[in-house]
């Protein structure tokens, strides 16, 4: 149940909740779909009339554990799992057999920008390896997938340390695309409308895997190089070129292009390739010399020996002019980059009363704005 | 696509596109007992959905255009708008007057061209506008005195760092006449409209109705006097009788095809797509004058970085101006230009810095990062037309199979000149302001010719009514039909000549000439 809840608090996210604008990552634990559970019918129908006799609550409660683990539990483990059972509310047992488990919410859950894990218990019956990857996958755009030996449905109780240690591993690995948590704050805050923080959002997780390309590996390479060396130091290469490509993909222009240049993707491309073929192996030359070349291409005095299937000396200025403004644009949009600057101008107000601004004046601050400065 | 064009409507007039041309026609045209129809290609906006975010915004008109010459016009989010409003959903709101010598620069200077009518034909329209979109400004102006129905707005911090470096250069500034309320605006012949709450969005669309705009002052006049406003309505084509004058406007609505029958059409579709339409239409183009003339203002910005915390994004962006350059003293060329204070969002910002400065590599991303220290000061000046400055038509077809435009604009000697004297004004006043690291920006704004307003006699495309000089039942009205740049930005003018437009068709209609 708690899955399904999960993956489903997650979709708000992205569709800019106020509250949840710090969330990087899920992780689903042996987790229910956000599609009707698979569940066998008898077995079912039996669950729902273990909370009809109150005496009999606590053999239930060991029937329950002796389903739901590979091999029972260690015996402190076993009583409070004992307790925890016998405490349910029948109402709510009742309502997730009954109803919860069979309702689906696939469509509103979506796809999600965000990272999970989704880990399984090597014997759990229904939500196995297997049925984790066709109910729960779907939903994640990026999907690490954990498999925990000697462990059915009741991994917590089962396999404590091994889940703590996927757990810890997985937060190292997201922890580098989370947002400062000041910035968070404002971000989650009403000072932000849900239109906006949803559009920040969805900046900030990037393209994913099936999101649209047009460039090659080879060519996406030269980019991520060409974009260093307008960017130095600003962020990370090749994340910026997979954004610029999957820009290109979607075909939605800035609403000019140079009369001297073919289509923005075909241009790209062919820049490229020229670049790459007048200097084979521009991506691996040290950053001076690179500079060197980019400068010569952003005069006009890129030798392109007259290759007809290659862009003109003029064509590369042109090229270059709208890659390093591209570049720029697209690292000035970036939520992180905002926080590292202290851009504070998207929360300046949701659908209600507008806050705006108080003091427009140089030097003057006003209490809920990020400070000069980057913030952590 | 249909074919057949499916449901048929009539009304008096047609008019396509709701911007700062199109929406001033309705509501006088409504307000006189004409239906009027209102095409508009956009959607409609409720002003609360508007996001400060630079990408998110959606009120700018996307489609490409192909940009030539030897200094090609940036477009996209720069120049036109759509969306119920057009342009003046993300206008800037600068509302300075029409300089009245600028109006006959040719008359002064032997350069540019003289528009077919002068200040006093312009004045009481302008006059009309301001009332109705709302003005603030300073108590005493400089140049031309007190006018302002509402007290100036908050100055930002780039605006106090001209005051300074205006102080010790000499120069004359003052708070800048701004469509922007800087008090709550009760409901009248136009709706509630709160004041500017200083979130320097402007151009991204402005969430209290501070800014005016078509959509909260034109427009709303024009349907409570029953004018139709039908949005996501792409006009494709016109039909015409035996005697070539306008019968019908076909537009493309939810990929159906709508024939509308009028009596006149009004092509208000802003300086690019008006022009293109006539051109893709061979239609009032018997001159071989409609794409000439192309004109854009010279819109160069000066750049440095301060000790203080500017946060230039807060606040009205334009609120301080100098008119005093207007005709420079020194001036080696003909016209002159407005200076105002800038506020930049950061993603249009990085854009500028990289295609306008050449800035790539260290010196680009240290500036960038310094964004809140950085508070610059830019122009609006005089652009004259040139043969070789042209609107034409690419082999490329858009969606609708409408030919692209292709727009060719180099900077010609007098833009040179003018854009020197600029750069040299401009960096001696910011650095008397105390900035360090200063740099220019190489910018154009605006579209403005292709459809000159003059003389049949000349080869002009409309005269001075606003009508087409071959069909008398087509009438322009955008910044395509200016004769000559101005130095002042060029939504208040274009208003104005827009409720002028109006008054002489309905005198036309009323005298028989028509």
């Amino acid at each position: 149940m708690g899955g399904k809840f999960a993956t489903l608090i997650a979709a708000r996210a992205r569709e800019g909740a106020a509250g949840l604008s710090g969330l990087v990552g899920v992780v689903l634990v042996a987790g229910s779909p956000p599609s009707p559970e698979p569940m066998d019918e008898n077995r079912r129908a039996e669950m729902l009339r273990w909370f009809d006799d109150p005496a009999q609550l606590t053999e239930k409660a060991q029937k329950f554990i002796d389903d739901n683990t590979n091999d029972g539990l260690p015996e402190e483990a076993r009583r409070q799992a004992i307790v925890d059972f016998v405490r349910t509310s029948p109402e709510a047992w009742k309502g997730w057999l009954a109803k919860g488990s069979r309702e689906d919410w696939s469509a509103q859950a979506g796809v999600i920008a965000l990272p999970c894990l989704i880990i399984a218990g090597e014997d759990d019956g229904d939500l196995r390896e297997a049925a984790q990857r066709l109910k729960n996958a779907p939903h994640f755009r990026t999907v690490d997938s954990a498999v925990v030996p000697r462990a059915a449905h009741m991994i917590p109780q089962e396999q404590p340390d091994h889940l703590a240690e996927l757990i810890c591993k997985f937060c190292q690995t997201i922890s580098a695309t989370a947002l400062p948590v000041q910035f968070v704050r404002l971000m989650a805050s009403d000072r932000v409308s849900d239109r906006t923080r949803c559009a920040m959002l969805a900046r900030h997780s990037g393209p994913g895997r099936t999101d649209g390309s047009v460039l090659s590996q080879a060519q996406l390479g030269v980019l991520a190089a060409v974009v260093a060396r307008i960017l130095p130091g600003a962020s990370e290469p090749s994340d910026l070129a997979r954004r610029l490509d999957a820009g290109l993909a979607t075909g939605r222009g800035d609403g000019w292009r140079f009369a001297d240049l073919p289509a923005d993707v075909e241009a790209w491309a062919l820049g490229l390739d020229t670049l790459a073929a007048a200097e084979p192996k521009f991506a691996r030359l040290q950053g001076d010399v690179q500079d060197a070349i980019l400068r010569a291409i952003s005069t006009g005095d890129f030798d392109t020996q007259n290759e007809p299937s290659r862009l003109s000396a003029n064509g590369m200025r042109l090229w270059f002019e709208d890659v390093a403004s591209e570049a720029a644009r697209l690292w000035m949009s970036l939520p992180a980059t905002w926080a590292q600057i202290g851009y504070d101008g998207f929360a300046t107000g949701d659908r209600g009363p507008l806050q705006g601004y108080q003091e427009t004046a140089a030097d003057v601050p006003e209490a809920w704005r990020l400070p000069l400065g980057s913030v952590r | 696509m249909s074919a057949a064009h499916s449901p048929t409507g009539e009304t008096d007039v047609v008019i396509v596109g709701s911007g700062a041309g199109g929406a001033p026609i309705a509501a006088r045209l409504a307000q006189a007992g004409l239906s009027v129809t209102v095409l508009e290609a956009g959607r409609v906006f409720d002003s609360a959905e508007h996001t400060p975010d630079e990408t998110t915004a959606d009120l700018y008109w996307m489609e490409e255009r192909l940009s030539g010459g030897q200094d090609p016009i940036a477009f996209g989010a720069n120049n036109s708008g759509q969306g119920v409003g057009g342009s003046l959903l993300h206008w800037g709101a600068f509302c300075p007057r029409p300089d009245p010598r600028d109006l006959a620069l040719e008359s002064e200077t032997g350069l540019g061209r003289d528009w077919p009518f002068g200040w006093d034909a312009l004045a009481s329209y302008i006059e009309a506008v301001e009332a109705v979109v709302g003005v603030s400004g300073a108590m005493n102006y400089p140049w031309g005195g007190s006018r302002f129905a509402y007290p100036p707005v908050m100055r930002n911090a780039p605006a106090h760092a001209m005051e300074k470096g205006a102080k010790a250069v000499g120069l004359t500034v003052s708070d800048a006449p701004a469509a922007v309320l800087s008090r709550d605006r009760l409901a009248g012949t136009t709706p509630f409209r709160g004041h500017c709450i200083n979130c320097g969005a402007c151009h991204q669309g402005c969430r209290t109705g501070a800014k005016g705009g078509a959509d909260n002052s034109f427009l709303p006049m024009a349907v409570a006097s029953g004018a139709r406003i039908i949005a996501n309505a792409r006009v494709i084509d016109v039909e015409r009788d035996v005697g070539g004058r306008i019968k019908a406007v076909i537009y493309r609505r939810h990929e159906q095809d709508h024939r509308l029958d009028c009596r006149a059409l009004f092509l208000c579709a802003g300086g690019v797509e008006t022009p293109r339409l006539l051109l893709n239409w061979g239609l009032g183009n018997a001159s071989g004058e409609v794409g000439r003339n192309f004109m854009t203002h010279v819109a160069t910005q000066v750049w440095g970085q301060f000790d203080a915390d500017m946060s230039m994004n807060r606040g009205y962006p334009s609120s301080l101006i100098s008119e005093q350059m207007v005709r420079p003293r020194d001036a080696d060329f003909a016209g002159g230009y407005l200076i105002q204070s800038l506020g930049v969002m950061p993603v249009t910002l990085a854009g500028g810095f990289a295609r306008g400065a050449g800035l790539w590599g260290a010196p680009l991303v240290e500036r960038l990062r310094n964004y809140r220290r950085l508070a610059g000061i830019g122009i609006n000046g005089e652009c004259l037309p040139h043969d070789d400055n042209r609107l034409t038509l690419s082999d490329e077809v858009d969606d609708l199979g409408l030919r692209k435009a292709r727009i060719d604009f180099s900077y010609g000697e007098n833009e040179r000149r003018l854009d020197a004297h600029a750069r040299k004004t401009l960096t001696a006043l910011w650095a008397a302001a105390g900035a360090q690291d200063i740099f220019a920006v190489a910018r154009s704004a605006h579209t403005i010719g292709g459809c000159r307003m003059g003389d049949k006699s000349d080869g002009a495309v409309v005269d001075a009514d606003g009508c087409s000089v071959e069909i008398d039942n087509l009438y322009l009205c955008d910044n395509s039909v200016f004769p000559s740049a101005l130095s002042a930005n060029p939504a208040l003018t274009l208003m104005a000549v827009a409720l002028r437009t109006a008054d002489r068709f309905l005198h036309r209609t009323r005298t028989g000439d028509f």
